[in-house]
């Protein structure tokens, strides 16, 4: 948890007088002001806007940075002819609650409507700490164009975006790729890192020579993904997807075909064919779009069968079976998954994954008729 | 076709299945230090899926007894409180006992057995870690036992592997050390042998490479044409505790200088590695010990000053002298102190003092290193002929970790005069308040394979090859001045004229 301390909303060139002001009083509580990094983030207002607050937030809580966070009404913007355009700046600092920390961020919220948008980033300059890497996380579609997006990404050395933004998954992986191939900045994707812990689940699962030959070998593939909708996410699909694709990716399946109904066939890269599935289940307690389960089989019937427990949902069953034996079923704990934590990795880690990218290659043919 | 899931640099969880035994396990490493470390290892998912757990030791216990009691460890001695009842729930399960006395070969066999069992059950095939957490007049035994019974591989096995974690002392002197080398690697290969220093664990510590090689500014001037001296501090403000036994025969030369010490003046003085590998670094580590001018007979008096403390006081409170401590003999002749100042005879440090104080019962708990630089020319801002103070980068081990630098800075004002002004980076401002325990790292680089972190065995000959001459000095000339320092001061008085004989002085922490 992350509190907020003396928000006070303030005129543009007090910013950093009255953050002066609000540490000077907290000086005295033996606050830290600290600061790794610059985090830029920019939403529109939209039910959304909380919960990509409370990521924000726990990035603060593990990495101390200064936090620069844009709202655009989005209402604003369509009445922006007629109507008083307006910005408004605040500051404030945020304190981890963990009880264990002295560390404090600043932290510097700006709203802003209709056409005092083209403002925003003479505003935001003087705020960036030099010297210090910056990362944008930009929550909205990076496919439909928008004034901000090319002054705040020149700022960037990192671009963090969330596929769940975008309408066209398409269309999301083609602008992502060119935005790498054209600039310097490293480039990645929340529900790319959401799906880190089931890529390292099936990395460890086939570690040994062995199992990495019977990968040669598979025949069909299921993924289970949770469908229960809630309205800050809708694209449901798009972590299977992800997960799909990466895995089709690594072993060199060809797509021969994909239908409405997430069912697709492929080609190995020993020629033979290799079906896969994506289905959909509803648990309550577990983030939409999250992946619930992935079966694979191999022509020789060996089975893996990886699969969340219910009550416990951060741990997943793996059960592996031939038709000459059955193994003790083991489990594998799905790693501190709590909102926020996904980000934090992409945030810390440097470079942009080169997997991410060759996924997005296959995900272009697999998608192409618009599944997502 | 060449397949690979794992992407290199981004997977913390690209690692081997095994099983970790610990020998020694109802002792109190295992309840302080490793039980709480595999508990948070695997809390954070950094253990392998396929792992489990088994403590060997001589007492009569179960499976659930084991398991109760460390999850009391882990609810007393770990970093992250409370227990994760979840995690533990299911972690537990993975958790086993196994009694039976160190030197029964019925116990291997059936420990072998039991293995099996896992490797089926957990599918952790094959793979196997030994922690010795015993003293070590068991290791050459255990591992003896353990070859017997067909638990330790060839190292060059491809299908599993298994390692051996040694906990110090490695040795009482270069020629037991050597002994004990001789014994454990008629049935190791090198590459097995894991020899723990938890001081290499310390995030600050390895954070010594990344500060020296990853910024230019300060490489450009870590040698003799600008460093004046090296100061490295091991200080405890406890005394020696319920260790009376184990002190009377180690004394702090052997607990902490030969050892913890010496890693840190290696890892402070050696040459950039050719790259980042285990070896690499340690051969530069090892060209550190084979440089340092070795001691002559008149060094042992100029050039170390050793001390025992008395009975003083710590944080204002009355505590006995070590010769008052349970299981001390009340004439012991045994070092609670020790200060010296070596050179390392290579071309960067060449006549750069490093000085070196370690002691227990001093005013305060710190492990420092303190590069002391040259002073700037005095043409310029002197002050009533008085030079400025020199600057100093500060490495703070232990507590409050961090670095800090002494600048000299103009004082706002007409008359200009020259302050020291001091520059802290704080780890804890920046990276939170709980970084990994050093068991936590070093265990799980173990896992890895990785031994960049452990001590290789000509490291820990060279540094008793320096040290034994001067210890068989001490043995034929016990100290006849002990107690020589009193609980809460900074040490004996002649460690204080030894680098005044210098013009310098010992830094206060």
């Amino acid at each position: 948890m992350t509190a907020v301390v003396a928000q006070k909303l303030v005129e543009p060139d007090a910013i950093e007088s009255e953050l002066k002001a609000i540490w000077e009083k907290l000086a005295q509580e033996n606050k830290t002001r600290a600061c790794l990094f610059n985090l830029i983030v920019f939403n529109r207002y939209s039910p959304r806007t909380d919960y990509i607050r409370s990521i924000a937030q726990r990035v603060v809580e593990k990495f101390p940075c200064r936090l620069i966070f844009i709202s655009e009404d989005p209402q604003a913007a369509q009445v922006a002819q007629t109507d008083s355009p307006y910005l408004k700046t605040a500051v404030s600092v945020l304190v981890p609650q963990n009880g264990e920390s002295s560390v404090a961020c600043d932290h510097i919220d700006i709203g802003v409507g209709g056409s005092d948008i083209e403002r925003v980033p003479y505003l935001l300059l003087p705020h960036i700490i030099p010297d210090l890497p910056t990362t944008l996380l930009w929550t909205e579609d990076p496919t439909q164009p928008h004034p901000l997006f090319k002054p705040l990404s020149e700022l960037a050395n990192r671009l963090i975006f969330d596929s769940e933004s975008a309408d066209n998954l398409l269309e999301f992986a083609k602008i992502v790729l060119e935005l790498k191939s054209k600039n310097t900045y490293d480039v990645a994707d929340l529900n790319w890192a959401r799906t880190e812990e089931w890529r390292d689940l099936l990395a460890s699962l086939f570690r040994t020579a062995e199992r990495k030959s019977n990968l040669e070998h598979l025949k069909s593939l299921e993924i289970v993904y949770n469908e229960r909708a809630t309205e800050y996410f809708c694209h449901l699909k798009i972590q299977s997807m992800y997960l799909l694709a990466w895995l089709s990716s690594r072993l060199g399946w060809t797509c021969e075909k994909a239908s409405r109904t997430l069912q697709f066939s492929f080609t190995s890269a020993n020629q033979q064919p290799v079906g896969a599935i994506i289905r959909t289940a509803v648990w309550q307690n577990l983030g939409p779009g999250t992946i619930i389960s992935i079966r694979l089989e191999t022509n020789g019937q060996d089975v893996y069968n990886c699969y969340r427990i219910k009550e416990e949902y951060h741990y997943v069953n793996i059960e592996i079976s031939s038709h000459e034996k059955c193994d003790l079923p083991y489990q594998f704990l799905l790693g501190q998954t709590t909102t926020g934590h996904s980000l934090v990795q992409e945030i810390c880690r440097k470079g942009t994954s080169q997997h991410y990218l060759e996924m997005f290659n296959t995900l272009m043919i697999l998608d192409k008729d618009k599944l997502c | 076709m060449n397949i690979s899931l794992e992407e290199p640099g981004r997977s913390a969880r690209d690692i081997d299945p095994c099983v970790l035994v610990i020998f020694g396990a109802t002792g109190d490493l295992t309840s302080r230090k490793l039980t709480p470390a595999i508990y948070n290892l695997g809390r954070e998912g950094q253990l392998p899926a396929n792992f489990a757990c088994v403590g060997f030791a001589r007492r009569e216990k179960t499976d659930d007894q084991f398991r109760s009691e460390l999850k009391n460890d882990v609810a007393s001695f770990s970093r992250v409180k409370p227990i994760d009842e979840t995690f533990w729930n299911h972690f537990q399960n993975q958790i086993f006992y196994h009694q039976s006395e160190f030197d029964d070969d019925d116990g291997y066999e059936r420990l072998a057995k039991r293995l099996a069992e896992l490797d089926a059950k957990f599918g952790t095939r094959g793979n196997r870690i030994f922690y010795l957490s015993v003293q070590p007049k068991f290791f050459p035994l255990i591992v003896e036992k353990l070859h017997k019974h067909g638990l330790i591989y060839e190292a060059q096995n491809k299908e599993h592997w298994s390692r051996v974690i040694i906990e110090k002392p490695f040795g009482h002197d270069f020629s037991s050390a050597e002994e004990l080398q001789k014994n454990i690697s008629e049935y190791l290969d090198e590459s097995q042998i894991y020899r723990i220093d938890h001081y290499l664990g310390k995030e600050t510590v390895q954070n010594l490479l990344v500060f020296r090689f990853a910024n230019s500014i300060f490489e450009s001037l870590w040698d003799y044409k600008h460093v004046d001296h090296v100061q490295i501090t091991v200080a405890e403000e406890i005394g020696i505790g319920t260790r009376g036994h184990f002190f009377e025969e180690e004394g702090l030369l052997r607990d902490i200088v030969q050892n913890h010490m010496m890693q840190l003046l290696s890892l402070v003085a050696m040459e950039p590695p050719v790259n980042l590998s285990a070896d690499a670094i340690r051969d530069e580590k090892v060209k550190v010990l084979q440089s340092i001018r070795p001691f002559l007979a008149e060094d042992f008096k100029n050039s170390v000053v050793r001390g025992q403390y008395g009975p003083g006081f710590i944080n204002g409170g009355p505590v006995v002298g070590y010769r008052q401590e349970q299981n001390v003999n009340p004439n012991s002749s045994i070092e609670t102190y020790v200060a010296l100042r070596l050179f390392i005879d290579n071309w960067r440090w060449a006549g750069v003092p490093f000085y070196l104080r370690g002691g227990k019962r001093l005013p305060k708990r710190g492990t420092e290193i303190a590069i002391t630089f040259k002073n700037a020319p005095g043409i310029l801002f002197q002050h009533r002929g008085e030079l400025n103070l020199p600057n100093v980068i500060a490495m703070r081990i232990q507590p409050d970790e961090g670095i800090a630098m002494r600048i000299n800075c103009k004082v706002p004002g007409p008359a200009s005069p020259i302050q020291p002004v001091k520059m802290d980076f704080r780890y804890t401002s920046y990276f939170g308040g709980t970084p990994p325990e050093a068991y936590e790292r070093l265990i799980w680089d173990c896992i890895l394979g990785d031994n960049t972190l452990f001590a290789r065995s000509d490291e820990v000959a060279k540094s008793w090859e320096f040290f034994t001459p001067l210890l068989e000095y001490w043995a034929k000339n016990p100290s006849i001045d002990f107690p020589n320092y009193t609980s809460g001061s900074w040490g004996p008085q002649a460690a204080e004229e030894m680098i005044a004989k210098d013009n310098r002085s010992w830094r206060i922490l």
